[in-house]
């Protein structure tokens, strides 16, 4: 417990603390920042921007089910078809963390620009319209967020699914169950500390994350994320207080539904 | 595509979403054409801790942006600081962490309101920076005794500015212009005008600027006001211009990101700086062009300035008179190619190119290319404004009015 509750309280509540105490202050730029508990920041940053949450929330929920949909089929098949090329295909599902995510965003940005290797293409065959543009839309930022974000998905869903015993899905078969009852009502339940550990790890910087915004997104007004107001407000407005207000409450929002989700699924899955 | 080509393109993208001001990308260019990158060079982050370093008469520590200098081929080393300490025998701890204005201010007014030391002997923010660091006291005035190249040397557009009207605090590093590019092959025709920038014809293939000087300043010419004069009620109508096309008519509100969506085609029209296109028309897309609308573009420039707490005094006066000079001058602007502060420099270049060109005929031609684009031209003076000199109050009202524009959510 102690080498474990200092640790959060040195890297998560004394920052978060910090930060607490930034959003409280007053002042200008200028003059500097004055602590005057000023509470009331925090109703007016949720009335001004809880569009961007909730749109945060979409495209991280969206994301999450697409990196689920995707890398579940890809986990199970690396732990259970991949033979002696298992270690193998792992590698290639970390491979894209030796490129750092900014330049893997930027080279989406090229993939998906209007003629580029997909649209182009499509373009010359007929098969949309010149003017069609996907970078810049809502569909394009998911895109890219699931792509970043699907290795965080698949690692814990193979861990979860390699030490599941074989016997138990045999002896599932032997008692009639048919290849879809033993997979969901053994191996999929059998995985679920890797589905939730997965969907936490890919939600929560999912939720957060204003870079793929940016570039994938173009700084277009239907893909700002709370990520992208909290960084203006950082470095382009130096809003300190109201900035450290709408991070708080992201994080506190992000708490509150791990709470809650852990809650619905139980805790004792995250941990197996 | 060759593979350094390819290569260049994609660092520069890098460069340009890690930086989000301007970047000289004719320097970083100039160098990849001229034989391999140094990648590393750009990495690493030397003189990080400059600011720890012991004072003393013979060091300065300059921060500036990054390829805003000239660099040998490997990016070793400056070759004009280099003969700057030569001279002087002053050592400059040369250091290119300035990436933001707003993200400077940030990180060095704490210590300047305290009084304390910054670490830096020279720095090189934008204008509005410089005024905001004097009208606050954090700027040491400058000795005009000390810089003799100045007083010769300095083009008449580049002294006397709106943020430093007598250069008592600031002289001119280099500069540009903000306006609009387009290509004439996706738009159809040519384009003069702001209102262009909101035909419906161009819907989605248009490009803004995240920067909120910048395109407030464009579009508040387009209204008929000059940003100087303008009030908040003025800027109020300017954000109403803005936010009267449809959403998704400006594809984005970019930062650097909008010379990649430009060169490659995605955007036909975009708010662009100056010397970004010249810069493009050489190595990405030679159809783009730079106009300044009919209504006016925005100048802007970047400054020398010494902060208070400087260690070496002294020495920043010698380094600003030094570049100040004409071979100094030349060294620079062969690299980073933005407007230059000292008068007779095109000439200047034009000689080089010349002087080199039986050992490297491609690099004269770049610079017979580059020579006239290192002064604005009359019309260019003529057609430009400056930023406004905005109280605190009126920049938070500005930047409030602008988030509306970059989120379209309703005002609070």
């Amino acid at each position: 417990m102690l080498p474990g509750g200092g640790w959060l309280v040195v890297f998560f509540a004394l920052p978060m603390a910090l930060m607490l105490l930034v959003s409280l202050q007053t002042g200008t730029f200028d003059t500097g920042y004055q602590l005057t508990w000023n509470f009331g920041i925090y109703p007016e940053v949720i009335g001004q921007y809880w569009e961007l949450y909730l749109r945060s929330a979409i495209f991280a929920l969206t994301t999450t089910g697409l990196t689920l949909a995707i890398g579940y089929p890809v986990a199970y098949t690396i732990a259970f078809r991949a033979g002696r090329f298992k270690n193998a295909l792992l590698l290639l599902v970390v491979l894209p963390f030796f490129v750092s995510f900014v330049i893997r965003t930027l080279n989406w940005r090229m993939i998906l620009s209007d003629n580029g290797l997909i649209f182009g293409t499509l373009k010359d065959f007929g098969l949309l319209p010149p003017e069609y543009h996907f970078l810049a839309t809502p569909a394009a930022v998911i895109l890219g967020l699931t792509y970043n974000f699907l290795p965080f998905m698949i690692l814990p869903l193979y861990v979860a699914l390699e030490k599941i015993d074989r016997r138990l899905i045999e002896a599932a078969t032997d008692l009639y169950a048919s290849r879809a009852q033993a997979f969901w009502r053994v191996t999929f339940v059998l995985s679920l500390p890797g589905l939730v550990a997965g969907s936490l790890l890919t939600f929560i910087p999912t939720v957060g994350d204003f870079i793929t915004a940016e570039v994938i997104g173009s700084g277009n007004p239907q893909v700002f994320m709370v990520g992208n107001i909290i960084q203006r407000k950082f470095l382009d407005s130096l809003d300190y207080p109201a900035a450290a207000a709408l991070a708080f409450v992201l994080v506190a929002a992000v708490m509150g539904l791990v709470a809650l989700y852990t809650r619905l699924v139980g805790s004792d899955r995250l941990t197996g | 595509m060759s593979d350094l080509e390819q290569r260049s393109r994609i660092e520069t993208a890098i460069e340009r979403v890690m930086r989000r001001d301007r970047l000289t990308r004719r320097a970083f260019l100039g160098r990849a054409g001229r034989g391999g990158v140094a990648l590393g060079a750009l990495m690493t982050l030397p003189g990080l801790l400059a600011a720890c370093t012991p004072e003393s008469a013979n060091k300065l520590n300059w921060l500036n942006w990054e390829l805003y200098i000239d660099e040998t081929e490997d990016g070793s080393s400056h070759p004009s600081l280099d003969a700057f300490t030569q001279q002087t025998g002053i050592e400059v701890e040369y250091d290119v962490g300035l990436l933001d204005n707003a993200d400077f201010l940030a990180k060095y007014s704490p210590d300047l309101r305290a009084g304390n030391p910054t670490g830096w002997d020279i720095m090189s923010p934008g204008s509005w920076v410089v005024e905001r660091m004097a009208r606050n006291g954090w700027l040491e005035e400058i000795d005009h005794s000390k810089i003799p190249n100045w007083t010769a040397n300095s083009a008449d557009y580049a002294k006397g500015l709106w943020h430093d009207p007598d250069n008592k605090y600031s002289v001119w590093w280099q500069g540009g212009i903000t306006g609009i590019a387009y290509d004439p092959a996706l738009t159809g025709r040519d384009i003069t005008t702001f209102d262009d920038l909101l035909d419906p014809a161009f819907s989605g293939r248009v490009g803004g600027f995240s920067d909120m000087r910048d395109m407030f300043g464009l579009t508040l010419l387009s209204l008929g006001i000059e940003p100087a004069n303008a009030t908040v009620d003025d800027v109020r109508r300017a954000q109403q211009r803005l936010l009267s096309v449809p959403a998704g008519h400006f594809r984005g509100w970019y930062g650097n990101e909008y010379y990649e969506s430009l060169s490659a085609g995605d955007l036909a029209i975009s708010v662009a700086w100056s010397g970004d296109i010249s810069q493009m028309n050489f190595y990405d897309n030679d159809k783009v062009k730079f106009v300044v609308p009919d209504s006016g573009g925005m100048r802007w420039n970047d400054n020398l300035v010494i902060p208070k707490g400087a260690a070496n005094i002294d020495g920043a006066h010698k380094l600003i008179d030094y570049y100040y000079s004409m071979d100094a001058a030349a060294m620079v602007s062969e690299w980073v190619g933005y407007f230059s502060p000292v008068a007779g420099i095109s000439e200047r270049v034009l000689e080089d190119a010349e002087a080199t060109r039986p050992d490297d005929p491609e690099w004269a031609d770049t610079l017979v290319a580059i020579a006239p684009t290192l002064v604005p031209t009359p019309d260019q003076i003529e057609g430009t404004y400056a930023d406004k000199q905005l109280t605190e109050e009126e920049e938070t009202e500005w930047n409030d009015l602008f988030e509306v524009v970059l989120t379209n959510l309703a005002p609070a």
